[in-house]
């Protein structure tokens, strides 16, 4: 039982980061803007989160500076994939790339080493009112909701599917379906930015080079597995984080009486998605954006 | 030259960005720029060690390319090469005593094939269960990894080394130092797996241009409505192109496994997959494209293992950036070529007015 509640608590904690990237990433893709630069906004959030934190000892700041630079870098990735006219994924692993490289580049600027941030003390992390991480579950949860209620009802939510799937009608009505893109990324990076802090400030006590992990790319399965739409991908969320917990109980365990080696446990969570993804109940979920990673002619 | 001139474009808008941002962060770019040229071309050893670190990239970018061409997007090469580096490492330890005319061509053989069987089964997901090759390969990547670990720190490790390493695989497999064999390369690691990078490139380069196979995977990435048309199976065709660039993303461990360590260790790939990319998209469609952007792109992570120790404020790391940077201006180069030529008729006809 202790085990079962163990299990439980562990796979609600890791699923805070997918699911903010994965409902980032949502709005993103369903604009249109096809979005492999996840992986590169959770990182940004979670060390510029970490970096301002150590600096100020102010973790409602960091917060909102973390929350603010993967939108920014949202914002940046939108627009250079709509100006370039270039292939969104090429611009979202050159994304990826140029974080990957700039945050080691400034963290040894600032803090004298490659590896990461300091620790940050208790005070210059986020304090969490209920137990562990519910409270950012919670939001993840609301944020959910909030979108699948915002795609049916409201103008926003017609014109960002639009956008992604028939740009022509928007184009007729004289909005710009680039600029709808270039804010859907804006957003998504700071949907995406929640997960960063996650990582960095609740979960963890500091920046550590890579955290992310490859967590952006599994939300990433977890948007196309959950067919684009939110609640169905938070369900996805919930399925691989359950793996990755069972992944870390599975460590330095004895399985029918072998020692279980941890780099083949540790590639649970991928089986898992690559298997759910194969097995994916052929063409009933709903398609790939029609739109999608088509540049529009202005 | 047209095509070469926006290339060399990109390459310069990525040199001016990195400028302004090692002139921000306190360094000046002449100083970043010496320390890289001298560590990269500087000494014989130096560019010894440019070409050692070109070599994988050699492989992964013609990997990258050869499935681009075909319309696929292999950002699975990190996977290719660790699988088959553990390939050649295994053959190598396994049957250490074969006769060297056997030994080294039998882990290279054994590499592709595992290469390609990784690179299958992304396609296989792709064409029979519409997994996307993006996701397939990225997920393939991790597991990799795994797998990877569980050979070099369970199965096959060397418990008398203090580092996660196989045991030496057999001496017959060694491919020999540059150093010793023709006398260059100064004392770098350099061996004749740069001449099987540069032997690749060249059959690449004639079965995508000169052959009829060649031919189809070039209608199937740049048509192909009409490549069905002919009759051509797109699945078919996608599993074969995939399965051959994973093979030769799979050779690109040659150079560290069998040249140099004559063992397997952790972490081995070191991200020249990744790099790959990037390689594939500077060196366009062509193979020796795809050598002279490995060479850059070598001297650049040569060059820039001694920003560490020259500078005070930068690191490694900034060759990933400029890595980046290019396939950023690379990859906008059809935008600016637009801009470019808006300007030239815009001032065209502002003359015309005049006149």
């Amino acid at each position: 039982m202790d085990l079962f509640i163990a299990f439980l608590e562990s796979t609600i904690r890791l699923s805070v980061p997918l699911l903010f990237a994965a409902l980032g990433g949502l709005i993103s893709e369903r604009s249109g803007l096809a979005n492999v630069a996840l992986e590169g906004k959770l990182l940004i959030s979670a060390f510029v989160g970490a970096a301002v934190a150590a600096t100020t000892g102010n973790p409602w700041l960091a917060l909102g500076a973390g929350v603010f630079s993967a939108a920014l870098g949202g914002w940046i990735f939108g627009a250079l994939a709509v100006i370039t006219r270039a292939d969104h994924i090429v611009v979202g692993i050159a994304f990826n790339m140029l974080v990957a490289g700039l945050i080691p580049t400034i963290c040894r600027a600032l803090f004298g080493g490659t590896g990461g941030t300091p620790q940050l003390a208790i005070e210059a992390r986020l304090p969490t009112p209920m137990a562990g991480d519910f409270t950012f579950f919670g939001a993840a949860l609301l944020l959910c909701w909030m979108m699948h209620w915002a795609l049916r009802e409201t103008r926003w939510g017609l014109r960002l599917k639009a956008a992604g799937d028939q740009p022509v009608a928007l184009i007729v009505q004289g909005v710009s379906p680039n600029n709808i893109r270039v804010w859907a990324g804006a957003l998504a990076g700071a949907c995406v930015g929640f997960g960063g802090i996650d990582l960095s400030m609740v979960q963890g006590s500091g920046y550590i080079r890579d955290m992310a992990g490859g967590r952006g790319y599994i939300a990433l399965a977890a948007l196309i597995l959950g067919g684009w739409r939110p609640v169905p991908t938070a369900i996805a969320c919930l399925v691989f984080a359950a793996a990755d917990a069972t992944q870390m109980l599975l460590q330095g365990q004895k399985l029918f009486g072998f020692n279980v080696p941890n780099s083949l446990v540790q590639i649970v969570p991928y089986l898992v998605t690559i298997a759910v993804l194969a097995l994916r109940f052929g063409g009933k979920g709903m398609l790939a954006p029609k739109a999608i990673n088509q540049p529009i002619n202005p | 030259m047209t095509k070469l001139l926006p290339v060399l474009v990109s390459i310069l808008i990525a040199v001016l960005l990195t400028s302004i941002l090692t002139w921000a962060l306190g360094e000046s770019p002449l100083v970043v720029a010496e320390v890289l040229l001298r560590g990269s071309v500087g000494t014989a050893t130096a560019f010894g060690y440019t070409l050692y670190y070109a070599t994988p990239l050699i492989f992964t970018g013609l990997a990258v390319a050869w499935a681009l061409r075909a319309g696929l997007f292999n950002i699975g090469a990190e996977g290719q090469m660790t699988m088959g580096g553990i390939a050649m490492a295994a053959t190598g330890i396994l049957f250490a005593d074969l006769p060297s005319y056997l030994a080294w061509p039998l882990a290279v053989l054994a590499g592709f094939l595992a290469g390609a069987f990784w690179g299958g089964m992304v396609a296989w997901l792709k064409i029979r269960r519409g997994v996307h090759e993006v996701l397939g390969s990225i997920l393939f990547n991790f597991i990799s990894y795994g797998i990877a670990g569980f050979v070099i720190l369970d199965l096959l490790r060397n418990h008398d080394s203090q580092n996660p390493e196989t045991l030496p695989v057999g001496e017959s497999y060694h491919l020999q130092a540059l150093s010793e064999l023709v006398g260059i390369g100064g004392t770098s690691p350099l061996n004749t797996a740069f001449f099987l990078a540069l032997a690749v490139a060249i059959v690449v380069d004639i079965v995508l241009q000169r052959t009829l196979f060649g031919l189809r995977i070039r209608w199937t990435g740049g048509a192909p409505e009409f490549a069905r048309r002919t009759g051509l199976s797109i699945s078919a065709t996608t599993l074969k192109a995939f399965a051959i660039s994973g093979g030769i993303a799979g050779l690109a461990g040659a150079s560290a496994v069998l040249g140099y360590m004559h063992k397997a260790r952790e972490g081995f790939a070191s991200g020249a997959g990744f790099v790959g990319i990037a390689v594939a998209l500077l060196g366009g469609g062509r193979a020796w494209g795809v050598v002279a952007a490995a060479i850059l792109f070598g001297g650049l992570q040569k060059g820039s293992l001694d920003l560490d120790l020259d500078t005070e404020n930068i690191s490694r790391d900034l060759a990933v950036v400029v890595q980046a940077l290019i396939v950023l201006a690379v990859a906008s180069r059809g935008s600016i070529i637009e801009l470019w030529q808006l300007w030239k008729s815009r001032r065209e006809s502002s003359k015309a007015g005049r006149a």
